[in-house]
């Protein structure tokens, strides 16, 4: 299986082609409304995928927010790319060892799933022919890009499609790995790099939904497909290994059809209503009230569209999405029949509507109009062809569990043409002299230097330069702050409290003083280490300052006298326990203790004056330890 | 002497596929597509096998090998590469529509070797970039010019306004005008003028986003002023373009009475002294305001343009010799001035000079907006008394091209008045509702 990889990080510097913050939000100030037409660039030439999204005739609402300008609605033309971002980019063409361009062209990238206001996304190329090193084997970098990322998909109503402008033309640096990896856990382990490479820059924006992976998957024999947007890293072997396995089914899923003669449908769609009367679910309440039902015949197809023995992979599966993505809910196929309230003698009846013989096989779309249906149809029948040949080249979206679902024809490069609007930038030697000077340090250096020089151990300084927290570290040490609780707080408290937060919500990036002073209330006494977690999460909802997070969390203010009151209150209430047990009473009463005085005071302290008390009190009870 | 690489690399054709490995290991393998204006020297530009371009700077010690096959658009669009036309309807008596074209961004299309935007060519141009023209009716194309807006010319007006003449002569129910958005409204105005008793719609058109984006307004535009120049109760020029910033709404506006307000906004274009005259919205079409009725007379041109009118905005500065020099030879001159009509006294002696010789001077305001009015203020006062023609309302455009024609239509300066002050094509607005224009 060959596979490569496409990072899209979003990088923390102002959008790429208006001076808006790069920032989300939910504050919606204005919307409007537009419909995008498949057009030809500058050829004519209409892209597969842009028809094919045209086609699909919706409407889309774009939300404007606080932070929106009239470049995000396509009101005025794009401002100059934007400088700190091409810096950034040139960084990372550094990093991975490719060759900047000259000149930097923009381009527009036409895309008519309405993700952008002006119906494409601007791009450009910034350098190409790189590689990066990892465990040995040497990956190619075939090109790093700079462009500018999609509106944000609030939702799908009847015909419209809504979109909020915050995320549109935040920019994103675009890594693009040859096909070169070979087995799935090399793809984690090659977006990890690329991930800490960026983030070593300082320049990228952090939490869940600032880095994007797409894949490039083709099993041999097969076809390159793309994986759309895959968020969770640990998750690509998995997407890898279950993609390999659907084209391998298709692969014999053509093998089946070729067997059975099988053949691209080739007579018109029937009205099959006059058959379905006992049709349950949506489908047969549609049928009843005056919907349009079309049965397609596909020839030779019988048996193919289930899934065949030793795989979950099903070719109906393929057929329902490409049927979905026209707004149809789903199709019926002959694979399942009988069932949902047809009989054997309803199935024979459509067979004999159909003139379908005894390998073949159909589909029924139903649909409120007749429209509807027909787009449904053709849909069905161009993806029943290519079944013919294998595996067909598509974009696809991840699903939580590691499969994937069709999203869109794969686009081809005449989507694609410049940018006039905005001019070409040139890469000249002074810019490049600055950018030299001002690299990151190496991983490796890194490393070396957290361990040998700040005394952290290996493990933590690996994961402080995979998460490209190093600068944030050595800023902090330099205030004072001790290396290895700033560690921790950086790549432990830190992304456990990011975990609780809900993943759609606005990301809010803590500041250094904040952190800092984070670290200063546990230094001073005034919270424990266990309570760094339950300020942060506060802070990260919108908490104004570590004192307000202190308090609201019930924390602080706790001194040694309360302690002890605290454990003697609790020794005194299980006065019986302790004469029992004595010190093994120390289990059960410090779960007592820790839900009043967790986070307020070192976990260590407090066990040590509830041992202490507990040995009193059972001193006094005579028992024995 | 070895050859120039940069130099052989002119001399081939667009589209033609290249090797350029330079001497410090870049290799670049891509298709040969025009340069950009604003490209960098010795900057050749490669279109990759990805579709992305590249500029790369040609070094004397490269190396450039053609390889074989030509990228079959050139690598940009060829005259003859445009898709055939949607299959027409065959004419016949149906009610149809005649589309003029002059170019402007809503016929318009990207040329690469500038770097910006081109009106395009022939009929079959605008159909391809238009098939949804004719969902409601014919529509036949009538190609006038093709220019950028701001490169037509008054004498383009008198052009335009006998094509609008022949096109209803020829049996047009509607006349649709595709037009540059920079100078619609001048153009607007001054068919307004030309065209006496209309028989039916004339609709000027435009685009903000050229065609060739998915997102460009002209695609709704056009249709929607297709479908107003049907209308069987209309017959006065207008204006139609977005009326807010979504796809759903398209104001109607009297074509005397509109001006660009925005450099790049869909709804630029504003009613500024009350509002729109109408709205289309999901296929119908209401009017706010009343229209103005069929003319009893015959429709007929009424011919007569003098370019040698002039239009002066006023601003603190102006030094009085240079606008008596700009005056000097013209027999008329619309001002823009501040307020309530006003330039600075010093401008008297030569204004007063300029009426004496037999200029027609006619005043407006440069806020855009509102009436000027000669007597609240000593300067107007003064100003009347020289002579200067308050012009209540009027835009200082559409008093501009009102000027032009009624100077073409009499050479007496007391005639060339009396028509300036007249409301020829409802131009004048006397009323201002207090839901004024922003």
């Amino acid at each position: 299986m060959k596979a490569g990889l496409e990072v899209h990080q979003q990088l923390a510097t102002g959008k790429l082609f208006c001076d808006c913050p790069a920032e989300l939000s939910d504050d919606v100030t204005a919307t409007a409304v537009r419909e995008l037409r498949a057009t030809g660039g500058e050829n004519h030439l209409v892209d597969a995928a842009a028809a094919f999204q045209a086609a699909r005739g919706l409407r889309y609402r774009y939300e404007a927010v606080r932070t929106s300008c009239l470049v995000e609605l396509d009101e005025e033309p794009p401002h100059a790319l934007n400088p700190d971002a091409v810096d950034v980019a040139l960084t990372l063409a550094r990093l991975l060892h490719a060759r900047p361009l000259d000149e930097i062209e923009v381009m527009r990238k036409i895309v008519v799933d309405g993700s952008n206001t002006s119906g494409f996304q601007r791009t450009a190329l910034v350098a190409a022919d790189g590689y990066l090193e990892v465990s040995g084997r040497r990956h190619a970098i075939l090109s790093i890009c700079l462009e500018e990322d999609a509106a944000r998909k609030i939702g799908e109503g009847s015909g419209e499609v809504t979109y909020r402008l915050d995320r549109l033309g935040i920019p994103l640096i675009e890594i693009a790995t040859g096909p070169d990896i070979v087995t799935p856990a090399d793809g984690r382990e090659v977006a990890e790099e690329i991930g800490g490479l960026l983030r070593s820059t300082g320049r990228v924006r952090r939490g869940i939904g600032t880095i994007r992976e797409d894949l490039n998957v083709s099993a041999d024999g097969g076809t390159r497909v793309e994986i759309k947007g895959v968020q969770e890293l640990r998750l690509i072997p998995r997407y890898l290994e279950i993609e390999e396995s659907r084209q391998r089914a298709l692969l014999r899923v053509r093998a089946r059809l070729r067997d059975q003669g099988a053949r691209a449908p080739d007579r018109p769609p029937v009205d099959a209503r006059s058959v379905l009367h006992a049709l349950t679910g949506p489908p047969g309440d549609l049928v009843r009230r005056g919907g349009v039902a079309l049965a397609l015949h596909l020839p030779g197809f019988h048996g193919c569209l289930r899934s065949l023995e030793g795989s979950e992979e099903r070719l109906g599966r393929e057929l329902a999405d490409y049927a979905r993505a026209t707004g149809l809910k789903g199709i019926l196929h002959s694979d399942e029949l009988p069932g949902f309230g047809l009989t054997d003698a309803d199935v024979a009846s459509l067979r004999s509507l159909l003139g379908a013989g005894p390998l073949d096989a159909f589909v029924i779309a139903v649909a409120p109009d007749a429209a509807a249906a027909d787009r449904a149809i053709r849909a069905v029948t161009l993806r029943a062809t290519g079944a013919l040949d294998g595996v067909p080249a598509e974009t696809r979206d991840p699903l939580p569990d590691g499969r994937t679902r069709y999203s869109r024809p794969l686009p081809g490069r005449d989507r694609m043409y410049p940018e006039t609007d905005v001019p070409p930038v040139p890469v000249t030697a002074d810019r490049l002299a600055r950018i030299e000077a001002g690299l990151p340090e190496r991983p490796e250096a890194a490393r070396e230097r957290l361990t040998l020089q700040l005394g952290l151990d290996a493990e933590r300084a690996r994961t402080l330069v995979r998460a490209g927290e190093v600068g944030r570290l050595d800023r902090l040490v330099a205030q004072g702050h001790a290396p290895a609780l700033v560690a921790r707080l950086l790549v432990q408290e830190l992304p456990e409290a990011q975990s609780t937060l809900p993943p759609e919500g606005p990301v809010i990036d803590l500041d250094e003083d904040v952190l800092g002073a984070t670290l200063a209330a546990v230094e001073s006494g005034t919270i424990a280490k266990e309570g760094i977690g339950p300020v942060l999460q506060r802070l990260l909802t919108g908490t104004s300052n570590v004192a307000a997070a202190v308090a609201d969390a019930g924390l602080g203010g706790g001194d040694r006298g309360d302690l002890d009151r605290l454990v003697a209150q609790v020794v005194a209430a299980n006065g019986d326990l302790i004469a029992r047990r004595g010190a093994g009473a120390f289990a059960g009463l410090m779960g007592d203790v820790m839900k009043e005085a967790r986070g307020r005071w070192d976990g260590k302290v407090i066990s040590d004056r509830l041992r202490a008390a507990i040995e009193r009190a059972g001193g006094q009870a005579g028992a024995t330890a | 002497m070895a050859d120039d690489p940069w130099e052989r690399i002119r001399r081939l054709p667009m589209g033609r596929q290249i090797e350029l490995l330079q001497a410090d290991g870049r290799r670049w393998v891509g298709t040969l597509v025009p340069s950009h204006e604003f490209s960098g020297d010795r900057i050749v530009q490669l279109k990759l096998e990805s579709g992305y371009n590249v500029g790369v700077h040609v070094n004397a010690d490269d190396t450039v090998t053609e390889v074989g096959g030509s990228d079959a658009n050139g690598g940009r669009p060829t005259e003859s590469g445009a898709p055939p036309a949607p299959s027409r309807r065959p004419p016949s008596s149906d009610r149809w529509v005649a589309l003029l074209t002059t170019g402007g961004t809503i016929a318009s299309r990207v040329d690469y070797r500038t770097g910006g935007v081109r009106p395009v060519r022939d009929e079959s141009e605008i159909l391809a970039f238009y098939p949804d023209l004719e969902r409601e009716g014919p529509v036949r194309v009538i190609p006038v010019m093709d220019r950028l807006s701001e490169d037509i010319h008054p004498d383009d007006w008198l052009a335009l306004a006998r094509r609008v003449f022949e096109a209803f002569g020829a049996g047009a129910d509607g006349v649709v005008i595709a037009h540059g958005t920079d100078t619609l409204a001048f153009t607007a105005a001054a068919l307004a003028f030309l065209l006496e008793n209309p028989p039916g719609p004339i609709v000027l058109v435009g685009a903000q986003r050229s065609p060739d984006r998915p997102s460009s307004d002209g695609f709704s535009n056009l249709t929607n002023a297709v479908r107003l120049a049907r209308h069987p109760d209309l017959a006065e020029v207008v204006v139609v373009m977005h009326a807010g910033l979504s796809d759903d709404r398209f104001a109607i506006h009297r074509g005397t009475q509109v001006r660009k307000m925005h450099s790049s906004r869909r709804d630029a274009f504003q009613t500024r002294n009350s509002g729109p005259l109408g709205e289309l919205h999901e296929g119908t079409v209401r009017f706010h305001r009343p229209l103005r009725p069929k003319g009893a007379g015959p429709f007929r041109i009424a011919e007569g343009l003098d370019p040698t009118g002039g239009l002066l905005w006023f601003y603190p500065g102006l030094e009085p010799d240079r606008a008596r020099a700009f005056a000097e030879g013209r027999r008329g001159l619309i001002l823009a001035g501040t307020g309530l009509g006003h330039v600075s006294a010093a401008h008297l002696p030569w204004v007063r000079d300029a009426v004496a010789r037999g200029a027609v001077i006619g005043m407006t305001t440069q806020t855009l907006g509102g009436d000027v009015d000669p007597y609240v203020y000593a300067t107007g006062r003064e100003l009347q008394r020289a002579g200067v023609l308050y012009l209540d309302d009027l835009l200082p455009e559409t008093a501009y091209a009102k000027l032009l024609w009624a100077l073409g239509r009499s050479p007496e300066p007391a005639e060339v008045a009396r028509l300036l002050l007249e409301d020829r094509a409802g131009e004048f607005e006397r009323r201002h509702p207090v839901e004024g224009p922003p």
